[in-house]
């Protein structure tokens, strides 16, 4: 390749090339074979470079964090073997049993005494916000993933009001804000938002219509609750709760 | 491949790339013991396994964050294969024994085998990359770690006090020189271009 060719790499690599340019060049990558290849490696080493020299303190955190945690690992395994690994799991086993028996009896219970309560339905489902948010403030997301599932709600609302300033369109955020706020009594607030989400077209359309209805019934609005219960479709992920629901109350 | 559905598993991935705790734990929790047993049974020892596995993690963690990583199959097969690679070229490079495949733990996974070869592929371009660089000339190595560093060519110009014009056409010239070199090294034609 010629200096004029590297130098049209670039061009196009940074976007510098005019429609008719663009077309040309897209048509003798697809001729011309020799240039294909020298551009292919040009564009993967200048990924190489942005990444090894660009993102160069963000690499050492994320050696230096995996090195940590490996160190933990080998550690354990070598000290404890795999009995260890072996007695836990079956403690987890029993532990999760014993948690099915307890949701079961809970279910079973809560058939029979008719009526219902906020307190029987708002078993949230574990978030963890860290794992989509690649980018940002991870430290923040991990805190607020805490909260959260911590039930410290008061918490989880600074944290959420942090992530919505930088982000105020995301969803997830904006409906575990939702969520955090039906918590804290603020219901106005939390209905807004998911009254905005429900008519949307993101994947939270249907759980915001759960929760909607699970914010009426915290206030004891049974008639506002069953309305909205109605507008859950069958393939939703809450339906079942939310025929259950509707059979107690109405 | 840009057809076929991504994984559920890609969020391992991302994950790595955020430099997630959970998620590298998550990895070790779940992953690393069916590696660790595999190269115990295959002449190698913890401390060997240790290190097979965390530069397999460092390379996903490389092509993710160079957003060609896109898992269309379980993390598991592939992890399981690129660790085993990994393993069997160490001890081939090592004039080792020769090894006792466990053939119940091979993957039979299309998806996987084709996944793990691109990135084992992805690692040896790496390698043979970061080892042209050391190559370059000095002038054109403090360049590009300006141009890489700041990201800014405007303010690259400014702090070598070149013109923004001779600046750029400069980073291309340093580039191409790499991408010469690359093709005139030994290995170029294992790297499939």
């Amino acid at each position: 390749m010629e200096a004029q060719d590297y130098t049209l790499f670039e061009s196009y690599l940074s976007g510098d090339l005019s429609k008719e340019e663009q077309i040309a060049f897209k048509a003798r990558l697809d001729t011309d074979h020799a240039f294909k290849e020298a551009f292919t490696i040009y564009k993967e080493f200048s990924s190489n470079l942005e990444h090894s020299i660009g993102n160069e303190e963000k690499n050492a955190d994320f050696k230096a964090n995996l090195e940590a945690i490996s160190a933990k690992y080998f550690n354990k395994e070598t000290t404890t073997g795999n009995i260890e690994s072996k007695k836990t799991f079956s403690l987890y086993k029993y532990a999760i049993a014993a948690s099915v028996a307890l949701i079961m009896g809970f279910f079973v219970y809560n058939q029979f005494s008719g009526g219902a309560s906020y307190s029987d339905f708002n078993t949230h489902q574990t978030v963890d916000f860290s794992v989509r948010g690649s980018e940002g403030n991870v430290g923040l997301l991990i805190k607020t993933t805490k909260a959260f599932n911590n039930k410290e709600y008061e918490k989880a609302r600074t944290y959420l009001e942090e992530l919505l300033q930088d982000d105020p369109d995301n969803v997830e955020y904006n409906f575990y804000y939702a969520i955090t706020n039906i918590e804290l009594d603020n219901f106005a607030k939390a209905e807004t938002t998911l009254e905005i989400i429900s008519q949307g077209s993101s994947a939270y359309i249907n759980r915001a219509k759960w929760y909607l209805a699970l914010s009426k019934l915290k206030q004891d609005k049974n008639e506002a609750c069953i309305a909205i219960l109605k507008t859950i479709p069958a393939d939703a992920d809450d339906y079942s709760q939310a025929l259950t629901l509707l059979k107690k109350i109405e | 491949m840009s057809e076929k559905k991504i994984h559920e598993d890609q969020k391992y991935v991302d994950g790595l790339v955020a430099n997630n705790s959970f998620i590298i734990q998550a990895i070790y929790d779940t992953f690393v013991p069916k590696v660790i047993n595999y190269i115990k049974q295959n002449s190698g020892d913890a401390d060997q396994a240790q290190d097979i596995v965390q530069d397999t993690i460092i390379t996903i963690y490389n092509q993710g964050s160079q957003k060609q990583l896109q898992l269309t199959c379980p993390f598991d097969a592939y992890f399981f294969l690129l660790c085993k690679r990994k393993w069997l070229n160490y001890l081939k490079k090592n004039n080792k024994k020769e090894v006792t495949i466990n053939e119940e733990v091979l993957s039979k996974d299309d998806d996987a085998q084709e996944l793990s070869f691109e990135t084992s592929l992805f690692e040896d371009k790496q390698v043979l990359f970061n080892q042209m660089f050391q190559k370059l000339g000095a002038a054109c190595k403090d360049l590009l770690k300006a141009t890489f560093k700041t990201k800014s060519m405007e303010e690259v110009a400014k702090s070598l006090d070149i013109s923004y014009a001779y600046a750029r056409k400069k980073k291309s010239l340093c580039i191409g020189q790499l991408t010469k070199l690359v093709q005139e090294s030994p290995s170029f034609n294992q790297l499939n271009y």
